[in-house]
């Protein structure tokens, strides 16, 4: 096989390609403007309808706005995506060439458009700074606790592989399942005796790491009665899998029928040091 | 001159007594060597240190560093510098042996120089670990296919998902940037090798003998920890988690090798007339990356070494109740971390980048904007690191500002996506096999991307973080987008190469198999993680079942996938059709050598005086002076080489 240079490609004047470029921009504009609307449309759809049946039901303030968050990050993402994905797809379907031997001939030199890339950047510095302000708002409110109710402080403390929860204000008592009173703000305080942790309740939309010899803290209302799961979310060894346990939230009668039950006093605080937490004799 | 050398060849050599050492060593005699090494000072350490407290993983520290040293000294490593320091330099024939002169396939397993056989080194050892990493991915998946652990249990398992993560880690790290940042590069600029041709073999063959390392997981207990090794629970694990962290601080030293040589060669051997305007692309993104992951990747070998003393010294870094914060290690890991993803992306992109005109054959769209998308990635990059932290409890009133940095982030991407489809807009939309690849990235880098912005959000990541919504995100971005974009550099630049065409009909079924398998898998992923299925669980409620076979029978075709492309790459490389010099049609200069070049590329140096995406304009030439060597014809690489 003998090597010789590539010729470099003829300067493409041939008619078909002195059409395309005559074609109206204002009329491709709207042919794709169409196909992109349409993409939007169903993007719109599918990005509501997939969280809405994915997502794990709410029980708590908090996942209602992270599902509300979620919701509106899918809207916004629709057109964006439909953009892209429209401008691949109308390309391909109209200025396709084909898997010929020979690459075609070479298509129109467009550098650059200024005003187009200008628009561009402008559009997706706005789309970023939207949602950064909607993030941020709503971390404040997931973060701030609502002073109309007096909150409840938890201590929940991770070992390898069981959770444990201490309620300090109900005389102290403890519980491997965690029992919450609704519409009452909950303060987490979340330490591990061992490696780190990480304290989920998916239906309520919180989650912190605990970690050894510190304390960690998140919060979040309960709206909503009934069961709801307790789980690991950070790797933490052999049977990290199994590391979960069920939770209940009562009513507040329920609540302090319960704290009774377990030989805790309601409003009695046992003060509890949880840096001091001594692993318990159960293991998982 | 080839006379000369024919007849230097095996006499010995008078100029250079003693210097006939290098040519009797190769990969084996450092196998040899490493090998025997490990075995004595493991027998010597361990007996010695039996009593101590953590004699266990000091006699294993000891045993791999003795490996590794005496695989480099076994492979001749260290011959050059030995023969400098003796006052003995190497002659012409010496260098010309070093680079692999007339050694057919044998250089591909010694401490070879040229920068090609360094590139094909890194294909087939990325394409290998890429296989074991992929492997490991059908295990995983093999495991979650119905809930219960049936197949491997808690512990096995654990090992396995650690070991995946790091292995595919290193492979999409060394995957564009290993083989065509040493290949394809220095031709692309119109060098003749790279600038420090021996520390190019040094990076590869400092990579190299972490392989086993890695491997050697597997039989020192495994690690229970995932590829992050957060401690405290690296603390605890089995020996298995020394070799994590030599391994990684092998890689962490090849990789700065490789990068420091990259950037040099790119800032200082362009040809005459390529100013940074008429840079590629590419080698502006593979130069980005190298300084990205010369700042980054240090951290995670710091993290390692402290971890190994902790383990072995009882040093304390990260062990909260000796006074060490675990979340130091935390911090330290993610500096890597999430610069590591842009070292990973990068590459690839740029390689999208720079196929996109010729598959369009259009000029690249915005070329300034896609490399001021490229250099806002990477100091952003480095800005982010604690959106991993979000949750972790570490100084919460950071969550604001990091979320800043991180939906920034977006920015720079969306600017990729805006030259990425205003190249393709108006273009000759050329359906050979790299366009395919072009528009699997599209789809699937945006559907990473996006999720991403879900993740960059400190509520909604009170649901997502952890969660197997995790993973299938960067999944989208490293594999439905890098790897992707690692493949279409195979595609593209394989008849460069090997001198061979890459089979396009096998081809193109391995890339819809992938492509379909790939969201499959990934797409019944996010259902799972927003149900609130946890990552790296070994088994899950029953709730989770559905969505865990679609994914495992996703992950299924992936690599039935993965097997045809390996078909296709292996079958082309033996008896593919004999490649013309530019069956492209592409303008870059490696496009006007031989397929595969000679060695030292360029018999005249080539002089620029254009960019490398003139389509359609007649007056803007690249090159007009394309220094064709004197040796013409097909250089018998892969005849010679299958003989």
């Amino acid at each position: 096989m003998s090597f010789d240079v590539e010729e470099l490609p003829e300067a493409s004047d041939g008619p078909s390609l002195r059409e395309r470029a005559k074609t109206p921009n204002g009329q491709l504009v709207i042919k794709v403007g169409v196909v992109v609307l349409v993409l939007t449309v169903l993007l719109l759809v599918f990005g509501i309808w997939w969280p809405l049946v994915s997502l794990s039901p709410s029980a708590s303030d908090t996942q209602d706005e992270v599902k509300n968050t979620i919701l509106v990050f899918s809207i916004a993402a629709a057109p964006v995506m439909a953009l892209v994905w429209g401008i691949a797809y109308y390309s391909i379907r109209h200025w396709r060439v084909g898997a010929t031997e020979e690459p075609p001939e070479d298509g129109p030199a467009i550098r650059d458009n200024t005003r187009l890339s200008l628009i561009w950047v402008v559009g997706s510095a706005l789309l970023t700074a939207f949602l950064l302000v909607w993030g941020l708002s709503a971390l404040t409110s997931t973060t701030t606790l609502p002073t109309d109710a007096k909150p409840l402080t938890i201590n929940v403390v991770g070992q390898q592989w069981v959770w444990n929860f201490q309620y300090p204000e109900d005389g102290g008592i403890t519980s491997s399942e965690l029992i919450i009173p609704k519409d009452r703000p909950i303060i987490f305080n979340v330490t591990s005796v061992d490696v780190i942790h990480s304290f989920w309740i998916p239906e309520m939309g919180i989650k912190i790491d605990a970690n050894p010899s510190v304390t960690t803290t998140t919060m979040t209302t309960p709206n909503k009665l009934g069961m709801f799961n307790v789980r690991c979310a950070e790797l933490c060894g052999l049977n990290h899998a199994y590391m979960e346990t069920t939770g209940n939230v009562l009513s507040s009668n329920d609540f302090d029928a319960w704290v009774t039950s377990k030989g805790g006093t309601v409003g009695v605080n046992v003060p509890l040091d949880i840096n001091k937490v001594e692993a318990s004799s159960s293991n998982g | 001159m080839a006379d000369t050398l024919t007849v230097e060849k095996g006499t010995a050599h008078s100029g250079n007594p003693g210097g006939g050492i290098m040519r009797k060593l190769s990969m084996w005699t450092g196998l040899a060597v490493g090998i025997l090494a490990a075995a004595i000072v493991y027998l010597i350490c361990s007996s010695a240190w039996a009593a101590n407290d953590q004699g266990q993983d000091q006699a294993v520290i000891a045993a791999e560093v003795a490996w590794v040293i005496g695989f480099l000294v076994g492979v001749g490593a260290f011959v050059a510098p030995f023969r400098w320091l003796l006052g003995k330099d190497q002659d012409h024939a010496d260098e010309m042996f070093l680079a692999g002169k007339d050694q057919g396939i044998g250089r591909y397993f010694r401490f070879t120089t040229d920068h090609k056989v360094v590139g094909i080194q890194y294909l087939v050892l990325a394409m290998t670990t890429f296989g074991v990493g992929g492997l490991l991915a059908m295990m995983i998946r093999t495991e979650l296919a119905t809930p219960g652990e049936k197949v491997f249990g808690g512990q096995i398992y654990n090992s396995i998902v650690g070991v995946h993560g790091i292995i595919m880690i290193v492979s999409t790290i060394i995957m564009v940037v290993g083989p065509w940042g040493n290949f394809i590069m220095p031709i692309m600029i119109g060098a003749r090798d790279m600038a420090f041709p021996r520390l190019n073999a040094l990076s590869f063959w400092t990579l190299f003998p972490a392989v086993p390392v890695f491997l050697s997981i597997g039989v020192l207990g495994g690690i229970p920890t995932g590829w992050v090794a957060y401690a405290p629970l690296s603390d605890q694990a089995p020996p298995g988690m020394d070799a994590f962290a030599i391994a990684i601080i092998l890689f962490v030293i090849s990789s700065g090798i490789g990068a420091v040589n990259l950037i040099v060669t790119a800032t200082t051997m362009r040809a005459h007339g390529m100013t940074w305007n008429r840079t590629p692309i590419f080698v502006l993104g593979v130069t980005a990356t190298s300084v990205l992951g010369l700042i980054a990747l240090p951290c995670f070998e710091v993290g390692m070494i402290y971890t190994l003393l902790d383990r072995s010294q009882q040093a304390s870094f990260f062990v909260p109740d000796q006074g060490g914060s675990q979340w130091l290690y935390a911090n330290l890991f993610w500096l890597m971390g999430h610069p590591e993803v842009y070292v990973i992306l990068i590459p690839a992109t740029a390689a999208i980048l720079e196929m996109t005109p010729v598959f369009t054959r259009k000029p690249l769209y915005g070329a300034r904007i896609a490399v001021m998308g490229i250099v806002a990635l990477v100091a952003l990059s480095v800005l982010v690191w604690a959106h991993h932290m979000f949750l972790s409890g570490w100084a919460p009133t950071l969550a604001g500002p990091f979320m800043l940095t991180t939906e920034l982030i977006s920015i720079p991407t969306g600017m990729i996506f805006l030259v990425l489809i205003g190249t393709i807009w108006r273009g000759k939309i050329w359906t050979r096999l790299p366009m395919l690849f072009i528009y699997g990235f599209l789809w699937n880098f945006m559907i990473g991307g996006i999720t991403g912005i879900f993740l960059s959000d400190v509520p909604a990541d009170n649901e997502l973080h952890g969660a197997l919504f995790v993973t299938a995100h960067f999944h989208y971005t490293l594999l439905g987008g890098a790897m992707i974009g690692g493949m279409a550099a195979i595609v593209y630049w394989f008849s460069k190469m090997t001198g061979r065409m890459f089979d396009e009909r096998i081809g193109t079924w391995s890339f819809y198999t992938v492509m379909i398998g790939f969201n499959v898998t990934f797409m019944a992923m996010f259902y799972n993680g927003l149900a609130g299925m946890p990552r790296r669980v070994a088994d899950y409620d029953p709730q989770y079942a559905v969505g865990n076979l679609i994914s495992t029978v996703g992950a299924y075709t992936i690599g039935i996938g993965m097997i045809l492309f390996l078909y296709a790459t292996v079958s082309s490389w033996r008896n593919g059709p004999i490649a013309s010099a530019n069956p492209w049609h592409a303008k870059t200069l490696e496009w006007y050598v031989p397929s595969p070049p000679p060695l030292e590329n360029f018999e005249h140096l080539p002089v620029v005086t254009g960019d490398a995406y003139g389509y359609g304009e007649p007056d803007n030439i690249h090159t007009t002076h394309p220094g064709v060597p004197a040796v013409t014809g097909v250089p018998a690489l892969v005849e010679g080489d299958a003989s």
